[in-house]
C-alpha cells in the first residue's frame, strides 16, 4: 500500500452548516502532503473529519487500507495518526511535561522519545516543569508538535504550524518538520506558501469545502495563476515572511 | 522557583491569608472558647460541603453537566449506609437482584451482534425497540413485587425500641424456593433491555470482537456473583450484624460510598450519556431523577426522619480530655482548646481532611488526574490524543457520587435521615462551586472551607445579636456575590 490515508467525497457538517462538500485527498506514505487554500476553505474540518471529531455524513475515509469513518475519535487516534491542532492547543493548566506524558498511548512511550523530542526541540527539556500558560507563543507551538511525537504514530495531522511564528522560530518548525517527516507520514496545512512549498512533494488546493486541484508541488510553484486564483492573498503573506 | 510557586498560588494565598486575619480577629474579639466552637462547627459543615461539591464541580468541568442529582446522590448514600448499619438486610435481599440485571444489561454487544442483522423496516424497529423495552420494565416489576424486604418502616421503628440487640431490625427473608424466581426474572429483564438498547435490525453499527468477547466475560462473572449473592442473602445479613460497630460503621461508610459510585455510573451511562448532544435535556433529566428517587425512598421508607445512631467509638459517655485520651475513651465529646466538641464531629473534620488530600493526589499525580484536568479545558483534545473521554466522563461521575453519598452517611449520624436531607447541601455546594470556579477542585475546597466558616459564624453572630438566623444562610450568598465581583470565573475558575 503506498497511500497511507485515502480521502473520498466527504461531506462535512457541523451542526445545519454543509462545511465539506467532496473533499478527496490521498495521502502517501512517508511524504509530506500539504492542503492549501483561503481561510475558511475548510482545510481545518477535513483533519477534523479524518479524526472523526466532526465525522463526515457522506465519503471513505481509509486508512491503512480499513475504512475509519464513523468510529469514534479516541478509536481513530489509537490507530496511529498524530494531532496537531490550529492555535497551538495545548493544556495550558498542565506542565509541559504533562502536556507530554498525557499522550502516552503505553507505558515508557515518553521516556523512549524525549531523548528525540528534545533533539528537535531544546527549548522543551529547559522549560519540563513549567505550566504550558508560562510558554511562549512558539514554545507552544513547538510543545503541541511534541506531543504529537510522543506515541508510536505513522501519520500526522498538522495545522498550520507556522501561524503566528516569527521568521526565526518559523525555519526551526520547518527543520523539525522535515527531521520528523523521516519516520513519520505528514499531512500538513499551511498558509505560509514558502514553507509548504520546501517541505511539501504534494499539494491539493481546497476551495469551499472542495478539493479543487492537486499535483505535485514542483509543478505548482511554476503556475503563478493558479497560485493568485485560489491562495492569492496566501501567497503574498507567505512570501513576506 | 520560589517566586514562581507564590504568583502561581497567589489566589490561594490571599484567601488563605484572609481567612488566617479574620481567624485572629474572630478569636481576640470573640474570645477563645466561642472562637473554637464555631470555627469547628464550621469546618464540620465544610467537610460536608467539600464531599458535595468536589463531585460536583468535576462533572460540570468535564462534561458540562449540571447534576441535580447530586444532592440526592448525598441523601441515598445515608439511607443505603445506614440501613448497612442497622439493617443490612434489605441490601443484600437487593444485591442479587441488582446483580442479575446487570448481568442481562451488559449483554447488549453480543445481543447487538446477534439482531442487528434482523430484516425489519425502520419503522417497525422503534416499535420493536420500545415494546421490548416496556416488557423489560414490567418484568422488574413483577420481580420485585411482593419482596418482603420492603417494609423498612416498620423495621426501622421496631429498632428503635429493641436497642442493645443487634439482630432486632434484621427482617425475615422468603427462603430461597421462593426467591430464585426473582433474580432470574431480573435477568431476563437485563436482556429485555440489552435487546432494546441493541437496536435490532439496525444495520450502521458497528460491533468489536474485543466488546463481544469482554461482555461474555463480564456476563459470566456477574452470573457466578449472583448464585453466590443468592446463596448467602440470609446469613450474610446476620454476620455484620454481629461484628463489631465500629467495623460495621466503617463498612457503611465504604458501602454508601460504593452503592453511590455504582449508582453514578448506572446513571451516567443510562440516562447522561445519550444526552451529550442535547445539554439541557441532561438537567431536566437530572432533576426528574432526583425526583424520581427521593419518592421512591418515601416509598421505602415513609416520609419519615430517622436518627442514625452513632457508632461505639463516638459514643461512650464522658468527656475526653484530650484527642489522645479519646483513642482509649472513645468517648462522646472531647476537650479542644477548652471546649467541649462532640468526637464525632472531630472525625468528619477528618474525613474531610482526608478527602482533600486523596483528591488532591489523585488530580495532581495519577494519569486519570492529568486526563480530568485536560479534559476540563480541553475535552476534544483529549479524545483526539486517543484517550477514551467517555469513559472518563463515567469514571468521574461515579466519583462524584460515590462522594456525595459518602457525605451523606457521613453526615447520618448528626442529621436526620430523610428525603430532602440532600438539598440544602446541594444547594450550597453550587454556590461553593461558583465560588471556588466550576472545574477546579481546589477552588471546591477553599469555597467549601469559606463557606463553611462563614455559616458557622453567621450562625454566632446571629445568635449574639439576636438577629435573624437568615443572616448565615444569606452570607454564604454574599461572599459569593464578593467573589464573582472580583473574579467572575471563580477564584480558582480556568474555563474559558
Ligand atoms: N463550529 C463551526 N460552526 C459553524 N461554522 C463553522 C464552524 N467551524 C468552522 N466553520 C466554518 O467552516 C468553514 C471551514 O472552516 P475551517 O475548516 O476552519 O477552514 P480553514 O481551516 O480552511 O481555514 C468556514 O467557513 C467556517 O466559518
Ligand atoms: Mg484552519
Amino acid at each position: 500500500m503506498d497511500n497511507i490515508l485515502e480521502i473520498n467525497g466527504i461531506h462535512t457538517y457541523i451542526g445545519q452548516f454543509h462545511i465539506l462538500e467532496g473533499v478527496s485527498v490521498t495521502v502517501r506514505r512517508n511524504a509530506i502532503t500539504v492542503m492549501l487554500g483561503r481561510n475558511g476553505a475548510g482545510k481545518t474540518t477535513t483533519l477534523k473529519s479524518i479524526l472523526g471529531l466532526t465525522p463526515p455524513r457522506e465519503g471513505t475515509v481509509t486508512y491503512n487500507g480499513k475504512e475509519i469513518q464513523g468510529r469514534r475519535a479516541y478509536d481513530i487516534a489509537s490507530l496511529g495518526i498524530g494531532y496537531v491542532p490550529e492555535h497551538r492547543a495545548i493544556f495550558r493548566n498542565l506542565s509541559v511535561m504533562e502536556n507530554l506524558k498525557i499522550a502516552e498511548r503505553k507505558k515508557g512511550d515518553l521516556e523512549s522519545k524525549s531523548e528525540f523530542i528534545f533533539g528537535l526541540f531544546p527549548d522543551l527539556k529547559r522549560l519540563y516543569r513549567l505550566p504550558g500558560n508560562h510558554l511562549s507563543g512558539g514554545q507552544q507551538q513547538m510543545l503541541a508538535v511534541a506531543r504529537a511525537l510522543v506515541a508510536d504514530n505513522q501519520l500526522l495531522l498538522i495545522d498550520e504550524p507556522s501561524e503566528g511564528l516569527a521568521p526565526i522560530l518559523i525555519e526551526q518548525m520547518m527543520e523539525a518538520i522535515r527531521i520528523l517527516s523521516a519516520a513519520t507520514t505528514v499531512l500538513l496545512v499551511e498558509q505560509n506558501f514558502v514553507m509548504a512549498s520546501k517541505l511539501a512533494e504534494h499539494y491539493y488546493i481546497l476551495d469551499d469545502g472542495r478539493t479543487v486541484h492537486e499535483g505535485k508541488m514542483a509543478d505548482l510553484v511554476e503556475d503563478k495563476e493558479l497560485i493568485h486564483q485560489f491562495l492569492g492573498t496566501a501567497l503574498h503573506k507567505g512570501g513576506r515572511s | 522557583m520560589r517566586q514562581g510557586f507564590f504568583r502561581r498560588n497567589a489566589t490561594m494565598v490571599i484567601v488563605l491569608g484572609l481567612i488566617a486575619v479574620l481567624g485572629v480577629i474572630g478569636w481576640i474579639t470573640m474570645g477563645q472558647q466561642p472562637f473554637v466552637r464555631t470555627a469547628l462547627s464550621g469546618l464540620t459543615i465544610g467537610a460536608l460541603y467539600f464531599m458535595v461539591a468536589s463531585g460536583l464541580t468535576l462533572i460540570f468541568g468535564l462534561m458540562d453537566v449540571l447534576n441535580f442529582a447530586h444532592g440526592t446522590m448525598f441523601m441515598l448514600g445515608a439511607y443505603l449506609g445506614w440501613q448497612f448499619y442497622t439493617n443490612p438486610t434489605f441490601l443484600f435481599g437487593l444485591f442479587p437482584l441488582v446483580l442479575a440485571l446487570l448481568a442481562g444489561l451488559v449483554t447488549s454487544p453480543i445481543l447487538r451482534g446477534a439482531f442487528m442483522h434482523l430484516k425489519v423496516s425502520e419503522k417497525a424497529q422503534k416499535t420493536i425497540q420500545t415494546a421490548v423495552a416496556l416488557t423489560g420494565i414490567a418484568v422488574i416489576v413483577l420481580a420485585v413485587r411482593g419482596l418482603d424486604i420492603l417494609g423498612l418502616a416498620k423495621t426501622a421503628m421496631v429498632a428503635t425500641m429493641t436497642m442493645g440487640n443487634p439482630l432486632a431490625e434484621a427482617s425475615a427473608q422468603e427462603p430461597l424456593a421462593l426467591f430464585w424466581f426473582r433474580p432470574v426474572l431480573m435477568f431476563i429483564a437485563g436482556l429485555l433491555l440489552a435487546t432494546a438498547s441493541a437496536r435490532p435490525g439496525d444495520q450502521t453499527q458497528v460491533v468489536y470482537a474485543s466488546d463481544k468477547r469482554r461482555a461474555w466475560i463480564i456476563t459470566g462473572s456477574l452470573l457466578v456473583l449472583t448464585v453466590i449473592a443468592t446463596v448467602f442473602r440470609e446469613s450474610a445479613p446476620n454476620a455484620v450484624l454481629l461484628w463489631n460497630g465500629n467495623l460495621r460503621f466503617f463498612a457503611a461508610l465504604v458501602v454508601g460510598a460504593l452503592c453511590g459510585a455504582g449508582l453514578g455510573a448506572a446513571v451516567e451511562v443510562s440516562l447522561i450519556r445519550p444526552l451529550y448532544i442535547r445539554p439541557l435535556y441532561q438537567v431536566i433529566v437530572t432533576l426528574g431523577l432526583a425526583y424520581v428517587l427521593r419518592e421512591t425512598i418515601q416509598v421505602l421508607w415513609d416520609p419519615l426522619a430517622y436518627q442514625m445512631t452513632r457508632p461505639p467509638m463516638f459514643s461512650q459517655p464522658g468527656k475526653a480530655e484530650n484527642i489522645l485520651a479519646w483513642f482509649s475513651g472513645q468517648n462522646l465529646t472531647v476537650d479542644v482548646l477548652g471546649v467541649t466538641f462532640p468526637s464525632y464531629r472531630l472525625f468528619i473534620i477528618v474525613l474531610g481532611v482526608l478527602m482533600v488530600i486523596a483528591l488532591g493526589l489523585l488530580m495532581n499525580y495519577s494519569r486519570l488526574g492529568m486526563i480530568i484536568r485536560a479534559g476540563v479545558q480541553d475535552r476534544t483534545m483529549v479524545e483526539a490524543l486517543g484517550i477514551n473521554v467517555r469513559r472518563v466522563f463515567t469514571i468521574v461521575f461515579m466519583l462524584g457520587a460515590g462522594l456525595a453519598a459518602l457525605g451523606g452517611i457521613g453526615a447520618a449520624p448528626f442529621i436526620p435521615v430523610q428525603p430532602n436531607m440532600g438539598d440544602a447541601f446541594q444547594l450550597q455546594a453550587f454556590i461553593v462551586v461558583v465560588i471556588g470556579g466550576m472545574g477546579s477542585y481546589s477552588g471546591a475546597a477553599i469555597g467549601a472551607l469559606l463557606l463553611g466558616l462563614a455559616r458557622a459564624f453567621g450562625d454566632y453572630l446571629a445568635l449574639k445579636y439576636s438577629l435573624s438566623p437568615a443572616i448565615a444562610e444569606a452570607s454564604t450568598v454574599i461572599i459569593m456575590a464578593i467573589v464573582l465581583l472580583v473574579r467572575p470565573a471563580g477564584l480558582f475558575g480556568k474555563k474559558e
